[in-house]
């Protein structure tokens, strides 16, 4: 059982300073016995993950009426993000158990070796958590979808679903079966209730993905078919988790089939038996996740999809199925071929920056409000793609505060959005204007958004933009590619410092598309359209509030992430051989 | 009264407290009024606290007090906590002091405007992120500090968000800062990747240590072949100080940031925020000194901004610009009272820079609130050229700026006079030295002095103007600059302020008449305040040439390199620069004040020949050197046209592959389709062709098993 916070409050002189305790990592190291909880939490999990189905399921049965759609859809993915958090805690207070929790390992099809494998550890937690509170909000935010309220209830449910077991499935089948169910209510939410070009967007995303998947799919039945040599029993394996060791992500020994040449202390070692396939495989991976992340080249389905889909879509694609990509990365493709990684990592980092100023550059000439949020995304995504590629501990941390941040910032932004277009009917910059005196709340809460977009200190945006850049200094002279003569702490010109500088340059770029927009929609004189408006509702500024005092929250304590993520990524860096 | 030094850490937490409380008060109509009290009582709580634990300060400085963890994984961890020593405290009684006047002021000032509420919450979340900059035990928390300013900063430049003037202007402030803060932060990483902590503590020891070494070994710091990027790092720390604190090339924000309320100038672009840059040199003094360039170059760029910005000064007619201009070269001042520091020279402080710091702060507010003050009751009007002999109407306020005025212009015995006559005196002294910048300093004394002749001549030309001469004035065209009030809002406010000043005797013209004719301001809420300020700047000076409260905090904190003695005879010769330029300064502002007097109040026709005459340079500093244009022609512009090219590289290169991708599985299909037109006959010769090329293939192949 989680221990009862208040009696572990420790005396203090001054009292507020004590709730800084709480959060404070080896504040709670006593539990040691299995306890009751960890026995159920295995069947939490399983509920959290296929309740939303089965209520998806029924939103489409004949006679639900509207409204008991929606409140079946508050309520289930309130069940969902209840029975998340259950787990979160039990993982935060319980961290001498660490690596993976609620495991259910069960043979599935046996023939090809595919289990059903679910379980929560630090990689995927705190995603789940953000997927599970962000889908409530997005309920909230479809509120008042009419249009067959029920399909689309019982799609986004069907979708939660599909993303949640992306998270917490441990089987690489699986892993890929739930990529795949994800795509098709989304393709049905946005081909359906899209805007003018819906079709259009709608294709693109799923064929773009598609294409991604199965450069996976290539990949994993080339896996399949090399691990045996790799396995205890010698048998093919689609595990993500070697459920052997609890600590380790995957065996040593499979990873030692597709490890690279290396010149350790004890000599040069050879190339493990598939370093090619491993090359081929880490790029074939990196392809299919930096597709869904977006990473440049691979980004323009991202604007089109965000463009037609409805506000909540917007919301959940930018919050939710982004990370899905990066969490791709961190699951597969890194853990799998950290050599492969080592050795691309220029081009892997490269390209991180790039879509950091690239996708700055485009933002700032978009005069489509939505648009100019999608770039920034692509922009903000830069960052992990960065934070990965140079393979130091601190890059890894911010890569990944950097997706949960964005999950809050882009949610918001694109809520925003949406409420500014319901009541004004387009979304051009440069027609709107003056919002801030016709509605003070939504400029505040909206200055709160953009600011942590920004990456202002304080706000989450900060932390993980911070780390990336930092991961990136040190990652100067320990890796292959540093020009000569610079190694070491001292040097100061590698190509990490090269391209730390260029992705520091970002926040300047962040700043001008964020400002220019910001005046050109909030200041400024009010526009004489803007008095038919209808005011913002409580259920309006109730979303706002949540996901801006997230925003605040998690900038000042972001060790409520780091706390949860620390235990796995201790042994992910042990893995990767992180600096 | 006493209070113990852990007390302080409450500081920082109480304006943030009163800024929730703004937030909120900004959404409830009926709590509108809140929101002033709780900011001026917390900044209050915050200065009583000051004063209370400074006698606990010198006794074991620095002290650090932690608040929470903020960051912390495996090779990284920053927290929330606190760095207090006496260079702490004195920038804590600015904020807090001045800050808490300017509130008061603004209590006043700001009635009847719709903004209220949200204009206190965001000095309240300014007055945070302020003293959390010069509390930061860390440079990541003084980045957040350094972050925060910035932002309120921008709120408040733009608090009248309908002009767009003020909208521009504050975008332009914020954008030329982040430029700023971004070398700034990478000075950070460069400073963590060098000495693997950014806590101050640390970072200024181990920074010491290398000083040391550095110094008994004789030589120059890029001879330090381990390590090179050390001598880097004062330079990008140096480019963020000069954004923050407008100095050349980065100080063109801050004149167009006057367009925010004139209390948020007096506050944060004159007393508080804009002085950060000094401070972050002075509280890194030892990081400064690791290259032998750094500090010359600060002092340097500190001296040609002094100058530059006043001869700016010299020919604008709004007010607030003159004083912003001013600010900009009495921040060099600062800027070349901290570069004259060095490891080779003879001082080895910042003691004068502080000093001025801490002086500018009241003259400069008080100059900028009186200023306020003349614009509240001329609806508005910041024009020299539109008003004139104003001191029948307005007796306190032209007193209060006239001690203003005296004071920037270093008047013997204000305060002004004492500071910048120590910032002089250490550049002086460092010319005579035998630092190989010796020339360099040189100059930059004669260049203080003239700018000191200049400033006096700007400031009385201002004041003259304003309040000698001639009767005579037009009044603005707002409701005292509550632009987006109408004039409704902004006459009921007026009213109010007015009520509780039957004692004043400019207050026979009643608020009827306020749109039509100047007038003397709300004492209580407004002049009283300016009093406390007007006693800082006259007597501050002589306070601490009498007690050296600033000098003994400096020799205890961070902004002294304590490690060069000085000898009997250095200590003698010393005094004698010392009281050469306090001669020299003292006779020159009185003979800048003469000249002004003659040109501006004496004898205006004159003035106005002598403009003439010099009609094409009155039109360069008119026009500000045209940097604005420069600056829009050099980089904005680019900038834009760069992302316009980006995009269309996007939606025609890269979209365009995509579709292409896209387009040739369709191709395909499009060229296959022919053999599925759906006629029967076709399929017929289809499938007699396939089962004879089937015939074909097996025969062959049994033809070939039949051969083996």
């Amino acid at each position: 059982m989680p221990p009862l916070i208040l009696t572990h409050l420790a005396p203090h002189a001054l009292a507020p300073f004590a709730l800084a305790q709480l959060i404070e990592p080896g504040s709670f190291t006593d539990s040691t016995t299995p306890s009751l909880l960890d026995a159920v939490l295995p069947s939490v999990l399983n509920w959290m993950l296929f309740l939303p189905a089965l209520a998806g399921a029924i939103c489409f049965l004949p006679g639900v009426s509207r409204a008991s759609a929606r409140a079946l859809a508050l309520l289930t993915t309130l069940g969902s993000f209840a029975l998340s958090l259950v787990i979160a805690f039990d993982y935060y207070f319980n961290q001498n158990a660490s690596g993976v929790a609620a495991v259910t390992l069960k043979p599935w099809i046996e023939s090809i070796h595919a289990n059903y494998h679910v379980g929560v550890d630090g990689l995927n937690l705190p995603l789940v958590l953000l997927t599970t509170s962000l889908s409530v909000l997005v309920v909230l935010a479809a509120w008042r979808i009419e249009k067959a309220t029920q399909a689309f209830m019982g799609l986004f449910l069907f979708l939660l679903t599909g993303m949640l077991g992306v998270f917490v499935a441990l089987d690489l089948f699986l892993f890929y079966l739930f990529f795949e169910v994800s795509l098709l209510p989304m393709y049905f939410l946005i081909g359906i209730w899209g805007g003018p070009r819906k079709e259009y967007a709608a294709i693109k995303f799923f064929l773009y993905t598609l294409a991604g998947s199965i450069c996976l799919l290539f990949v994993m039945l080339g896996l399949y078919c090399l691990t045996p040599a790799g396995t205890a029993n010698h048998v093919n394996t689609w595990q993500l988790v070697d459920s052997g060791e609890q600590d380790s992500l995957i065996s040593e020994s499979v990873r030692a089939l597709f490890a690279g040449p290396s010149t350790g202390l004890h000599g040069p070692t050879p190339a493990g038996p598939y370093w090619l396939h491993a090359q081929a495989f880490f790029l074939l991976t990196l392809v299919a996740f930096l597709i869904k992340l977006p990473a440049v080249p691979f980004h323009t389905w991202l604007p089109d999809a965000h463009v037609e889909a409805p506000t909540p879509i917007s919301m959940i694609l930018a919050g939710v199925l982004l990370k899905m990509g990066g969490y791709g990365l961190m699951r597969v493709t890194y853990p799998l071929f950290p050599d492969a990684a080592r050795h691309f990592w220029l081009p892997v980092a490269t390209l991180g920056v790039v879509a950091i100023l690239y996708g700055g550059f485009c933002a700032l000439a978009q005069t489509d409000w939505k648009k100019l949020v999608a770039y920034s995304s692509v922009s903000h995504m830069g960052y992990v793609t960065l934070g990965l590629a140079v393979l130091t501990r601190t890059g890894f941390d911010g890569a990944y505060f950097q997706m949960i941040a964005h999950g809050i910032t882009s949610a918001l932004m694109f809520f925003l959005v949406g409420v500014v277009y319901d009541r004004a009917h387009h979304r051009d910059i440069n027609r709107l204007g003056g919002l801030w005196l016709k509605f003070p709340g939504l400029g505040g809460w909206s200055l709160l958004a953009f600011c942590a977009g920004m990456g202002l200190p304080g706000l989450c945006g900060f932390v993980g933009e911070l780390l990336v850049i930092f991961g990136t200094f040190e990652a100067n002279g320990q890796l292959p590619g540093t020009i000569p003569g610079s190694a070491g702490s001292g040097g100061f010109m590698g190509a990490a410092t090269i391209l730390g500088l260029f992705a520091s340059l970002g926040v300047v770029i962040t700043a001008g598309y964020t400002l220019w927009m910001f005046q050109r929609v909030f200041m400024g004189p009010e526009r004489p359209e803007a008095a038919g408006y209808a005011p913002i509702t409580a259920r309006e500024y109730g979303i706002m509030a949540a996901l801006g005092m997230a925003a605040v929250l998690f900038g000042l304590v972001p060790l409520l992430v780091f706390r949860l993520t620390d235990p796995t990524f201790y042994a992910l860096a042990s893995v990767l051989g992180l600096n | 009264m006493t209070l113990e030094l852990e007390t302080i850490k409450w500081i920082p937490w109480l304006p943030a407290l009163a800024a929730v409380v703004g937030g909120v008060c900004c959404m409830r109509k009926s709590m509108r009024n809140l929101a002033a009290p709780a900011c001026i009582l917390s900044i209050l709580a915050g200065f009583i606290i000051t004063l209370g634990v400074q006698s606990k300060v010198t006794v074991d400085s620095p002290r650090v007090f932690k608040a929470f963890t903020w960051i912390h994984i495996e090779n990284f961890a920053v927290d929330f906590s606190f760095y207090v020593d006496p260079l702490t405290i004195i920038m804590l009684t600015v904020i807090t002091g001045v800050g808490t006047l300017v509130a008061w002021y603004a209590s006043g000032y700001m009635k009847g405007d719709r903004g209220y509420a949200r204009f206190f919450a965001a000095v309240s979340l300014f007055i945070f992120a302020m003293t959390i900059l010069v509390m930061a035990d860390n440079l990541f928390l003084l980045y957040l500090g350094w972050e925060g300013v910035g932002l309120c900063s921008y709120l408040l430049i733009g608090f009248y968000y309908n002009k767009p003037a003020a909208v521009a202007a504050a975008k332009k402030a914020f954008i030329v800062n982040r430029i700023g803060d971004l070398f700034f932060a990478l000075g950070i990483f460069l400073t963590y990747s060098h000495f693997h902590t950014v806590s101050l503590a640390e970072v200024l020891r181990s920074a010491g240590d290398l000083n040391t070494n550095l110094h008994a070994g004789g030589q120059g710091v890029f001879d330090l072949g381990a390590a090179p990027s050390v001598v880097v790092i004062p330079f990008l720390l140096m480019l963020g100080a000069f954004g923050k604190s407008a100095q050349l090339p980065l100080y063109m924000w801050l004149p167009d940031a006057m367009e925010g309320p004139t209390p948020v100038s007096a506050l944060i672009h004159a007393a508080t925020m804009v002085t950060a840059g000094v401070y972050l040199i002075a509280r890194l003094l030892p990081l400064f000194a690791l290259s032998p360039y750094a500090l010359p170059i600060v002092a340097a760029v500190g001296g040609a901004t002094a100058l530059f910005a006043a001869t700016i000064a010299l020919c604008q007619c709004d007010i607030k610009r003159i004083f912003a201009y001013s600010t900009i070269s009495q921040l060099g001042y600062m800027f070349m009272g901290v570069g004259a520091v060095s490891t080779a020279g003879p001082t080895v402080s910042a003691t004068g820079a502080i000093y001025h710091l801490f002086t500018h702060a009241f003259f400069k507010a008080l100059l900028f609130l009186t200023a306020g003050s003349v614009m509240h009751s001329l609806a508005g009007q910041l024009d020299l050229r539109k008003m004139s002999g104003l001191s029948k109407k307005m007796p306190i306020t032209s007193v209060l700026m006239l001690i203003g005025c005296l004071a920037l212009a270093g008047f013997p015995f204000t305060s002004g006079f004492f500071s910048k006559d120590l910032i002089l005196a250490d550049v002086v002294e460092m010319g005579r030295s035998n630092s190989p910048f010796a020339t360099l300093y040189s100059v930059l004394g004669i260049v203080g002095v003239a700018t000191a002749f200049l400033t006096a001549f700007y400031t009385f030309r201002l004041w003259f103007r304003v309040f000698t001469g001639p009767e005579q004035y037009e009044m603005g065209s707002d409701g005292h600059g509550h632009e987006e009030e109408g004039h409704d809002a902004g006459k009921a406010g007026h009213e109010q302020a007015h009520a509780p000043k039957s004692g004043e005797t400019a207050s026979a013209a009643i608020a009827v008449e306020h749109h039509h004719e100047p007038h003397e301001v709300s004492f209580v809420l407004m002049n009283l305040p300016l009093i406390f300020l007007a006693i800082g700047a006259l007597g501050a000076g002589l306070w601490e040439s009498k007690f050296g409260w600033i000098h003994h905090g400096i020799e205890t904190s961070s902004a002294f390199l304590g490690y060069i003695p000085k000898t009997a005879s250095d200590a003698g010769e010393a005094h004698d620069i010392h009281f050469t330029m306090q001669l020299i300064s003292g006779s020159i502002a009185i003979v800048g004040i003469a000249l002004a007097a003659w040109f501006h109040w004496l004898n205006r026709p004159a003035g106005e020949r002598v403009a003439r005459a010099f009609s094409g340079l009155v039109k360069v500093l008119n026009n500000k050197y045209y940097v604005d244009e420069l600056n829009d022609a050099l980089i904005v512009r680019p900038l834009r046209t760069l992302a316009d090219v980006l995009f269309v590289f996007d939606s025609l290169i890269i979209d365009g592959i995509v579709q292409l991708v896209g387009f040739l599985p369709r191709a395909l299909g499009m060229s296959l389709r022919p053999s599925q037109q759906g006629e029967l006959q076709g399929y017929g010769l289809g499938m007699a062709f396939g089962a004879a090329f089937v015939l074909i293939v097996v025969l062959w192949s049994l033809n070939l098993v039949a051969m083996h």
